[in-house]
């Protein structure tokens, strides 16, 4: 097989990026995706389909009090988990980044927000965000965005009125997601089925992006090739490719000059950790540590008037973030905020029926009947602290390659409890204060996957530096939430993107190191 | 902040994406077991299950009328029978990270219902009169009840009770029988 300049893991949110821009600069890149392949005229609108775009891959053990969620949260075929996610684009907080520096607790960032920001404002342009940055008062230091915000519809607003009566603010919740054309792409039709992978470019995902810039630019994509190991030369301090299984389940090896994993949260150190004994760019020791999800959960409203909660977007239409601030005078430290008014569908595990799940019979069918009509709901994202003991490890368990299996264990510390709870009774006071008949809460799950391969300034205390380059293994660079040292209280793609835009670049200006380098090992 | 009161010229303008991007409004079907057949359909014209014994299948259909009447008839056994072959099914179970495999995760939870329903009644679950169902459904709804083995009784309750709004709900016409407009990019086969 030809050598490749770069060979990609994955074709999600920071492999896309990063195979366009490599692309562009006439790198030779070669993407090849677990799943299989897909367009857009694949993304039917149901919940049911839309269960094709999950993880179909070896299972991982999701273990511990609060066990992170796997296959929902992880992709399955073209453009991986970013084919599912519902958009709501935010930046971190200057806080995020200094955890250690200003609180004492979890862990700092190699470096700050505002070495991160002007990444940020321009992926914004690059891609388009919907929202309003003046009344997102909470909103870090950025460029405005380039699109006025999406529409508001009933159900939104009903909250809205809540948080108001409280002396709370809200604002349009910032998506990456069209209110209006912008460079050729559509706008969004509120049809609510973000979830189920949107066809019609509206949402920037990454067929919408840069997985056409990427093959536009000469890249290759090879589907239903699953990669087993990192390999590195005889040193084993530089990576010559990667091992993969094609199709046809024939062992095949890619050789490139730098290798970039961008596969899901559960995959990259699983990856690592197989590569070789000890596990691949692990001096540290902390290849599968820090794994991370959000403290999440829904409160629930029953109206008098109609909600219209079928319209809109799955992620929400308004946004506060007045909990945003870490304050331990509040007897936690964790940064928290509520997405406003989810766009709902009957089913599926964030569907209707789910807001009531001890129901059934014709309890059941009644209660859908008058929910379609007349539910409301917004979402709770709080912070999870690192922790090293949350953890992923191999087990004795082989996938179909004969190649160890991982297990997460995960539970969530008593700042992150006591910050969701918090979150919760505050939840259902906003929705009595806007008038709902009924209120309740949902249970605490957990929202998206971070950590396992940490950044950081020290190779003793990280896995990666800045850039996502391991500190063992120049030429191997990693990608995605996997490196993030903290979750903050945001959903994580956009600070992906900005990462994955700030990595490549380093990339591409110090190529010539690499080439060099790499033909030597 | 704009609001929705340009509902008109939404609903044009999604139709109008629609026809530019071909799709339109009609349905998709593909070829099955059943032929081109909804799960519904099937069972009415009594297609054979392929993973599930006849047993297995008559307990699944008796549950999930139990959970939302009108499930069996819906085809909640056929659609699980039938995802059951499938690479990558689209059963909500996929979400839970249990490990087992997906047919004996359904064949040990229909033998734990039948269990817990001898102990407690000492009969089988079908033949339960309409209140001991309901009052067995209840129990393990919250713990495994006397007598059960298999997978937990409650997560069985979860998935069972999700797979039965799938069938009744999950679909165009079943969106309709809510009165929620479906409002579909792309229309999903009427076949799973």
């Amino acid at each position: 097989m030809e050598n490749a300049d770069v060979v990609i893991v994955g074709s999600g949110a920071a492999g896309s990026l990063f195979a366009a821009n490599l692309a562009q600069k006439g790198k030779r890149v070669v993407i090849l995706e677990a799943g299989p392949e897909r367009a857009m005229g694949d993304l039917l609108s149901s919940q049911i389909w839309s269960r094709r775009l999950k993880w179909g891959g070896p299972p991982t053990d999701s273990a511990g009090k609060d066990p992170l969620s796997v296959n929902f949260a992880s992709g399955w075929g073209t453009g991986g988990s970013a084919m599912h996610h519902y958009a709501n684009w935010f930046r971190l907080h200057p806080e995020d980044f200094e955890m250690k520096t200003r609180f004492e607790r979890g862990l700092d960032w190699p470096f700050s927000y505002d070495e991160l920001r002007p990444f940020y404002d321009r992926i914004q342009t690059e891609v388009g965000i919907s929202g309003d940055a003046k009344k997102e008062v909470w909103r870090p230091a950025g460029a405005p965005y380039p699109m006025p915000p999406l529409q508001s519809f009933a159900q939104g607003q009903l909250i809205a009125r809540g948080f108001e009566k409280l002396g709370l603010r809200t604002s349009p919740l910032p998506m990456a997601i069209n209110s209006v054309p912008y460079k050729g792409r559509a706008a969004c039709v509120y049809d609510g089925w973000c979830d189920a992978g949107c066809p019609t470019s509206a949402l920037a995902n990454p067929l919408a992006l840069y997985l056409p810039q990427a093959l536009q630019a000469g890249a290759a994509i090879r589907h239903r090739s699953f990669v087993t190991r990192v390999l590195t030369g005889t040193a084993g301090n530089r990576v010559t490719g990667v091992e993969y299984f094609d199709a046809e389940g024939r062992r095949q090896v890619q050789e490139a000059s730098v290798v970039v994993l961008a596969a899901y949260a559960f995959q990259i150190p699983r990856l690592l950790l197989n590569s070789r004994p000890g596990g691949l760019a692990n001096s540290s020791g902390l290849v599968g540590r820090y794994m991370m999800g959000h403290a999440g959960g829904n409160v629930f409203g029953l109206f008098k008037e109609d909600t219209q909660n079928y319209l809109g977007m799955t992620g929400g239409q308004l946004l506060s973030q007045e909990n945003y601030a870490k304050d331990p005078a509040k007897g936690f430290l964790a940064a928290s905020q509520w997405m406003i008014g989810n766009a709902l569908k009957p089913n599926d595990l964030l569907g209707i029926v789910n807001a009531r799940p001890e129901l059934f019979g014709k309890e059941l069918h009644d209660f859908l009947r008058t929910a379609g009509k007349h539910l409301a709901t917004m979402t709770f994202l709080g912070e999870a602290l690192p922790n090293p003991d949350n953890r992923l490890v191999l087990t004795s368990g082989k996938d179909p390659y004969g190649f160890p299996l991982a297990r997460v264990t995960h539970d969530f510390g008593p700042d992150d409890i006591q910050c969701f709870d918090a979150g919760m009774k505050q939840g259902q006071e906003i929705f009595k204060a806007a008038g709902a008949y009924e209120v309740w809460a949902g249970g605490r799950v957990r929202i998206h996957t971070m950590g396992g391969a940490i950044m950081g300034r020290s190779p003793e205390t990280s896995v990666t530096n800045g850039y996502g380059q391991a500190h063992d293994v120049p030429n191997l660079f990693l990608a995605g939430s996997s490196l993030f040292p903290t979750s903050g209280g945001v959903n994580p793609t956009f600070t992906i993107h900005a990462l994955a835009l700030r990595s490549v670049e380093y990339l591409i200006r110090n190529w010539p190191d690499f080439t060099v380098k790499a033909s030597a090992a | 902040m704009t609001s929705a009161e340009d509902s008109p010229a939404r609903e044009q303008s999604r139709r109008e994406l629609l026809a530019r991007m071909g799709t339109g409004l009609v349905a998709i079907t593909v070829d099955t077991a059943f032929g081109q057949l909804t799960p519904g359909r099937a069972r009415a014209s009594g297609a054979p299950l392929r993973n599930l014994d006849a047993g297995e299948g008559r307990t699944l259909e008796v549950l999930g009328n139990v959970l939302l009447p009108g499930a069996a008839e819906a085809g909640i056994a056929h659609f699980v029978d039938d995802q059951l072959s499938r690479e990558n099914p689209l059963l909500l179970l996929k979400y839970l990270d249990f490990t087992t495999a997906y047919p004996d995760f359904y064949k040990q939870g229909l033998r734990g219902l039948e269990r817990a329903s001898q102990a407690r009644f000492e009969t089988s679950f079908p033949n339960l009169e309409p209140g001991q169902k309901t009052e067995l459904v209840r129990a393990m709804s919250q713990r495994n009840p006397p007598g059960w083995t298999g997978p937990p009784a409650p997560l069985f309750f979860f998935v069972i009770r999700n797979d039965a709004v799938d069938v009744c709900y999950g679909t165009p016409q079943g969106f309709e029988k809510l009165g929620i407009p479906y409002m579909a990019h792309i229309l999903p086969p009427q076949k799973w």
